[in-house]
Parts: C-alpha cells; structure tokens; sequence
C-alpha cells in the first residue's frame, strides 16, 4: 500500500544553546497520513524536545524537518499552525479564561488580523467540545476544571485548529486511571474516525501499547528502535529503554499487548555510557 | 567683654553699675556664663540676621546653601537641614547651634553632648526681628541686633505709610512654576513672611484665606480668583528681554484675568526675595514698587 | 450570542460610559462656571472668564488625564499579558523610572531647554523613558530564543531600582527648592493649562494604540505561554517585541505628559476583567476606556476636594486604587 508520508523529520539534531549538549541527536521519522504513532522514552530522552521541532516551534539544530514537500522553517507560524496542531504537556494561564475561549484561541491561524470569530468558527469549536466530551463545560472558568477536563478542553482547542496532524506531549502524565483511559480512547477514536494523524510522546507503556500502531523508543536524544508496536515493544527494546525487565503478553481477548515490568536492572555504568554510543 | 565694655564707655558714669548688672542678668537668663564665639548656623536665613547684628566674625561654618553674605563662601560647611553633618558640627566643637525647627535628631545629639543650639523656625516678618533680639541677646550683641531690628522695622514701617490709603491690589504672589508652563504653581498664601512681605507693601493676596505659607494651585484658580497683579519671584540674578518674555509668555493664556490683561505680570528677579532674613527690606521695597509704581 | 455582538456591546457600553464622564468632567470643578458663556461666541475671548476656565484650565486637563489613563492602562494590560504575570504594571520594567530621571535631571540642573513649544521636563522625561526601554530590550533581545521574558523581567527590575537609586542622588545633591519640585512632579499631575503637551503626546500614544489594535487575539494566545501560542500561530519573538516596544512607547509618552501616576495600569485592567473576563480584545480596549474615566474622575477629586489647593493626583489614584487593590488580593486568595 502507498502511504504519503505528512511529517518527515530527517535526521535532526538540537541543542537548546551554544555549547549545550545535543538533546536530540540526528533523529529520524517518519510519520505517515493517518498515522498513530507513540514517542516513547525515559524522562530527558528528548521527546518533548522531538515534538517542538516536528511542531516547528524550535528549529532544529541541524536537519531538517518537511511538511509535506515542504521545509517546515519556510512556513509562517500561520500557515504550519494550520496544519499541524499540538497539545501542551500543562496549560498553565495567566487569566482567567473560560473553556470556550480557550478552545475558540485554536481558530487563530484561520482568522485575519482584525476578524473577529464568525458562526463557522464557533460551530468548529463546539464540535471539538462535543468531541472531546467537553460540550457542557463551555462556559466554565478553566481553571476551575478537573485535570482530565482541562486535558480535553485543551486537546478541543487542538482539534479546532482544524489541522491534519495533532501532536501530544504526555497527554495523560497527570491524570488518574480514569482520565487515561478516558484520552486514550477519545485520541484512538478520533484517529480512526476523523483520520487525524498524531504523534504521542508517553511514559505509559500500556497507552502506547493499547493504542499506538507505531512506536520510536528514545534514549538520550537517539532513536533505539521504531516502527509497529508489535515489532518494537520486546522485552529486549524494554530492558535497553529504562533498564527495566517486563514481562510482554498479547491479551487474546482484546488484541492488545500488555507490558508488566518486573524488576529494575542494574548494570555497570560503563556500559550505560557505551550503549549511547 | 569687648562689646559690653563699648555700651558701658558710650553710656558714661553713671549707669555703669546698673548696665553691668543688667548684662550680666541676660547672660544668667540665657544660660551662657560666657557669649558663644564658636558659631555654627544651619540656617541661611539666620546666618544672614547673625551678620546683620554683628555676630559674623564668630561664626565657623554654614550650611551647604548659605551664600550670603560673601564672607560665608570662605567658611566650611557641614550639611543642611535635611542632612546635618553631625560628627563635623560636634568635632567644630561649636559654642553655638543654630538648628532648625525640625531637626530634632540633631537637637538630641547636641543636647546629649551638651553643645547648645538656638532653635528657629521660620515665620511671618515680626518674627524676623524677633529673632534678630533674641540673637542679638543670646551672642551677647544686644545693641547691634536692637539697631539692626529696628532699622529693618523702620524701613518696612516706611513702606507701609507710603502705601497706607492707596488701593490695595489683589495679587498672587508666586514663587515656584514649571519652566515654560503653567503647571504646578506655588504662591505665598494666608501667612508666613512672603505673605506679610506683600501685605506690607500695599497689596492684597488672594489667597489670603488659606492658612498655610505656600499653596500649590491650578491655572483655574488663578482664573476663578482673578489677580490684578501677578508678581512673580524669580532666582536669577538679572533677566534680559527675551528670557523674560519666555517668563511671563505661559501667562498670556490667560488674558482674562486683569493682571494679563493690563500688562501687570512682573517678575522680580534677585535670590534674595525668598530668604526670610535682612534683605526682606529690600524685598518689601521691591514688592511696593512693583505695586504702586 | 454571536462573539461580535458581544465585543459590539461590551465596548460600546465603555465607550458611552467613558464619553459621558469625559463630557462631564470639564463643566464640573472648585469653581461654578456658566456653560453658556463658556460657549457663548459674541463674548470676546478676552473677557470671558467662563470660556477660559473651561478651555485653558479644565479642558486640557481632563484631556490630559484621558491620555494618560488609557495608556498606562492598555500598557499595564500589554505589559500583563506579555509577562504572563497578573501583577505586572507599566512601572515594573524600569521604563517610567527612566522617565523620572529624566525630569528629575531637568527640574535639579535648571534646564531650560524646549523643542516646539514643548517644555524640557516632559522631554527629558521622555528622552530617559527612551533610554530605560532600550537598555532593557537590549539586555532581553540579547537572549538567542527572541526575548526571554524572564530576563525582560529581571532587566526592567534592576534597572527600576538602579534608576530609583540615581533619581534619589539627583534630588539629593539637588537645592531644596529643586528637590521639592522634583518630589512633586513623582506624585503626577495633569494640570497641563494648555494642548502643548497633549499634542506633543499624541503621536506617540497613538502609534502605541496602532500596534495594540493587532494585538489582542495574540495577547490572548501569548498569555497561556509562548510555546503554545507559537503552536497556534503566533510568531512569538515579532510579537513579544512589538508588544513591549508599544507599551513602553505608550508608558513613556504618559509618563512624560501627566508624571508617574501608579496603580491606573494594575487596578483597571484587574477591574475590567472582573466585569468583563479575560478576552484581550475585550480587555484591551476596555481597559483603556476605563482607566481614561477613572484617571479623569481621579483628578476632578484632585482639583477639587481641598480645593483651592490641588491634591497630586498621583495621591488619589493611590489613594482610591490602593485599598481596592487589596481587597481584590484577598478576595481572590
């Protein structure tokens, strides 16, 4: 089957500042229209990293990153924010905004200068509120919201920008079970019913396990292993990943692969630092 | 006794006895066994009376703003009102300190290291010649403070008859203004020495009814209390025509009140006028002038 | 209700409520004047007392004080939201210091300098406003990722204490009449008794609000965090810049015309948000409609209530601004 690839990072590299270390280090991917792929990785691996420079926030340090058949550093902010669409980690607001509004801030790249939200604008939002669930906390003071609320009002504003790729950073770190699922099965729906491409950086396991068909398993700014969940998530890739022996099962009932880590592996320091060679 | 042996040798025999008893008495009652010779003076104004009533050649050092009399230019200073210098003024070991009114830390220090002071604060022009008596009394130049003090009454007294009986205009007397502008004006207003300066001289303030030495007014009052004469104070010595036309121009705004209008916006040049020592005389005479020319 | 109705009739509530105080205020004052002499054509200039009180002595100053109050409040706002920090005030980045510096230098050194009728004081101040914005920019652009708001913060803080410090020098070394006068012109005041000044102003101010004009929806954005807006489509560094350039264009040109008048850029754009939320483009231009009423209230109450004295009106913003702000801190906690 022929795939169009969206997103192609090609070999890309980023330091934060002159002299500071790389924290991405000549990664490559690829993600493919219709993609749901996770980002998976220890704390400091550089995912977030990863998704500012596939979000073209930051530009990388070297490399370079297309959009379609596109640079992305040639689009304005506009134009890629039309496009490709990301949730935050945390929103943290200096104002007092309600839910509407924050969701209704996602039409931002479609509107002029001095246009001022219309019907359609106000329609594309609450879809993206009903969508996420959110449809009745429109008129809500956001911070007054839940953590799962939040997180779902601010992936609305995400999916209101009206773009073809949505990227997560930890989308469900601070939430409880509940929550998580809650998300996973609100992005693995909109994935397959609204074709919206998504990149998830996590440090859940099972997320990534239950609804990601790709994974890329980072360390230290490098790429261990990527491609299907099935194909990456080993105990091997594991053990290289966080140290960590898990025990990997495919649950016959419901397809999914489940990953229960079992004990930490202490190993020489040395050959830590030799393995991120 | 230099000088209280000169009053004795003037007066002659007779009174020779009761004279030294008398003096003596004001030495006693003022508390100094002996005149200071060791003067400090903080106030400028005060160091100008000290010089009229010939207590000059004892004071030692002046505060940072003294300028006049020019013998004071050659003496050392030690700070001023806000900022006494008091380990300088103590190490001068000073016979005498004229502080002022609000200077209590410095008051405290000096009583705490029994230095005596001459407190002063500033008032309406009878307080001027009383503090020339006072001093006159406290550095033991009783005769020289009397002439001085009354010579000043006679000059302000003479102004005063002159102008007695003549219509009195109503007149701001404004002493402070943002250069260029009518924007925050100061003016003499219901009391103090300014205030009597100009009521001697045979005028009317027209804010007569605010009881306190200055006001800070708006252009609307000016407008709604409208002088005949505007007289303004300024600090430079002389003005040539162009400088004083840009002095007076921001008044011309407004042309309705009389003063305007009439052309009687004068400006006094001299930093003598706001200086509420001797020269008061020349500013009452100055202020007449201006008036009732 | 459709968002533009909404927008419609939120401002044109604040712009009615504004044009009438700014009607209001010049016929009311420590004197009763008679508006139909005041207006009255067939009464030469000369001898119209009415006509000049209203014109030269009330008129500019309610001007003034409309200026004034909606810059220092659109920039306390800007300024909010561009340092995502709800306390932020046009003072806090050092730019009205450098303002009184300047006329502090002007007032203590007797400069008698002045530039198209306009006068050295709101020049200097001007000029030192200027000046406290470059450097703070300078030190803040410096940082290689568009400007670091942390470092804008920090900057503009030193620098206020810094320039806080020289300005205490200059009145210091200053004479006493001079040092008075300068303690003056910090406590603000409006009584401009002529269009000079407010002329002299409006360009800048006016310039200021242009670049305001495109910036609320981007403000809203730059107030959840620069790297969410940039997500959505804000070019961040142009607008960080723009943002604090205009505010401090618009501090500095007040600031110049009226004084460091405080608490207008905290408490009313706090107040506005209370009445209205917190969406800039509501926010934005009602907050500079609000504090262009209230500092002209604020200042009838100075010309007025020891009257004939003045009251600065830096005193009465304070006055009444200090207390609500209070309230509004504990209230919320």
């Amino acid at each position: 089957m022929w795939v169009r690839e969206l997103l192609w990072a090609d070999n890309v590299s980023f330091r934060y500042a002159p002299g500071a270390p790389l924290v991405v280090d000549g990664v490559t991917v690829r993600l493919s229209d219709g993609a749901l792929a996770g980002i998976l990785g220890p704390n400091g691996s550089g995912k977030t990293t990863l998704l500012r420079l596939l979000s073209g926030t930051r530009r990388p340090s070297s490399g370079r990153v297309l959009l379609g058949a596109q640079p992305l550093d040639r689009l304005s902010r506009r134009d890629a924010a039309r496009q490709i669409a990301v949730v935050p980690q945390e929103t943290e607001l200096a104002f007092e905004y309600r839910a509407i509004e924050i969701v209704l801030m996602g039409r931002h790249p479609h509107l002029g200068v001095f246009t001022v939200e219309g019907p359609d604008d106000v329609r594309i939002a609450t879809e993206a509120m009903a969508a996420t669930g959110t449809g009745h906390l429109a008129e809500r003071p956001f911070h007054e919201l839940s953590g799962g609320e939040k997180q779902r009002v601010v992936i609305a504003a995400a999916l209101a920008q009206s773009a073809a790729l949505l990227l997560l950073d930890e989308p469900t770190a601070s939430l409880d079970l509940g929550y998580q699922l809650e998300i996973s099965s609100l992005l693995q729906h909109l994935n397959q019913q609204r074709g919206v491409t998504m990149a998830i950086s996590t440090h859940d396991l099972n997320l990534a396990a239950s609804i990601c068909r790709e994974l890329i398993l980072m360390r230290n700014g490098r790429v261990l292993a990527s491609g299907p969940t099935t194909d990456v998530l080993t105990p091997d890739n594991i053990r290289r990943l966080y140290d960590v022996e898990a025990d990997v099962q495919v649950n016959s009932e419901t397809g999914h692969t489940t990953v229960v880590p079992v004990r930490k592996v202490v190993r020489p320091s040395s050959a830590r630092a030799s393995e991120g060679q | 006794m230099a000088v209280g042996e000169t009053i004795v040798t003037r007066i002659g025999w007779k009174w020779r006895p009761a004279l030294a008893g008398l003096l003596v008495a004001v030495a006693v009652a003022t508390g100094a066994a002996q005149p200071p010779r060791r003067i400090i003076s903080l106030v400028p104004a005060v160091t100008e009376i000290l010089f009229a009533i010939g207590a000059g050649p004892h004071v030692v050092a002046v505060s940072n703003y003294d300028v006049e009399p020019p013998e004071v230019r050659s003496l050392p200073t030690v700070g001023a009102l806000l900022d006494p210098d008091t380990e300088r003024i103590i190490a001068m070991k000073p016979d005498l300190v004229i502080t002022y009114g609000s200077q209590d830390d410095l008051k405290t220090q000096l009583t705490r290291v029994k230095i005596p002071f001459f407190d002063y604060r500033h008032g309406g022009l009878e307080h001027i010649i009383a503090t020339m008596r006072a001093l006159g009394a406290r550095t033991g130049n009783v005769n020289q403070a009397d002439q001085a003090a009354r010579s000043l009454q006679t000059a302000i007294d003479a102004v005063r008859q002159r102008v007695a009986g003549k219509p009195r205009p109503r007149t701001l007397l404004v002493f402070g203004r943002e250069p260029g502008s009518l924007r925050n004006i100061y003016a003499s207003a219901g009391r103090g020495f300014l205030h009597d300066m100009l009521v001697a001289a045979g005028g009317e303030d027209v804010l007569d009814d605010i009881d306190k030495e200055s006001a800070h007014i708006s252009a609307e009052i000016v407008l709604a209390r409208p002088p005949d004469v505007i007289i303004e104070l300024n600090a430079a010595t002389r003005l040539n025509e162009a400088d004083l036309k840009k002095v007076v121009d921001p008044w011309m705004r407004l042309s309705s009140v009389p003063a305007v209008k009439n052309g009687r916006v004068i400006v006094l040049t001299g930093p003598g006028m706001t200086v509420p020592g001797p020269r008061v005389a020349e500013g009452v005479e100055k202020i007449a002038r201006a008036l009732h020319p | 209700m459709s968002i533009r109705r909404r927008l419609a009739l939120v401002l044109g509530g604040f712009a009615i409520f504004t044009a009438a105080i700014l009607t209001w205020a010049p016929t009311v004052g420590s004197t009763a004047i008679s508006l139909a002499r005041a207006f009255d054509r067939s009464i030469p200039w000369e001898s119209n007392v009415d006509a000049q009180i209203f014109f030269v002595a009330r008129l500019p100053r309610v001007l003034a004080g409309a200026l004034v109050g909606a810059a220092l409040a659109a920039a306390g706002v800007v300024l909010q939201a561009l340092l995502r920090n709800p306390l932020a005030t046009p003072f806090t980045l050092g730019v009205s210091a450098g303002a009184s510096l300047g006329a502090m230098l002007a007032v203590t050194m007797q400069l008698e300098f002045g530039l198209l009728g306009i006068t050295s004081i709101p020049l200097a101040s001007f000029a030192g406003s200027l000046l406290a914005t470059g450097i703070v920019y300078a030190l803040a652009a410096s940082q290689r990722r568009g400007l670091s708001t942390n470092v804008l913060l920090l900057a503009g803080v030193t620098l206020n204490a810094f320039f806080s410090a020289l300005i205490l020098f200059v009145q210091y070394i200053a004479d006493f009449a001079e040092a008075l006068r300068a303690i003056r012109w910090m406590m603000g005041g409006l009584d401009v008794a002529s269009y000079t000044p407010i002329v002299a102003a409006l360009p800048f101010v006016l310039l200021a609000f242009g670049a305001f004009a495109v910036m609320p929806r981007t403000l809203n954005l730059l107030s959840i965090g620069a790297e969410a807006a940039s997500a959505r489509g804000v070019e961040v560094k142009t607008a960080q810049r723009v943002a604090f350039l205009s505010a401090s264009l618009a501090t500095g040109a007040a600031v110049s015309l009226g004084g460091p008048i405080g608490f207008i850029g905290i408490v009313v754009p706090h107040l506005v948000r209370l009445l209205v939320g917190a969406d800039h483009r509501i926010v934005l231009p009602a907050s500079a409609l609000f504090g262009a009423s209230f500092l002209v209230v604020c200042d009838l109450a100075a010309r007025t209530v020891m009257s004939p004295l003045e009251i600065p009106v830096g005193v009465v913003t304070a006055l009444i601004g200090g207390p609500f702000f209070l309230w509004l801190l504990v209230k919320r906690s």
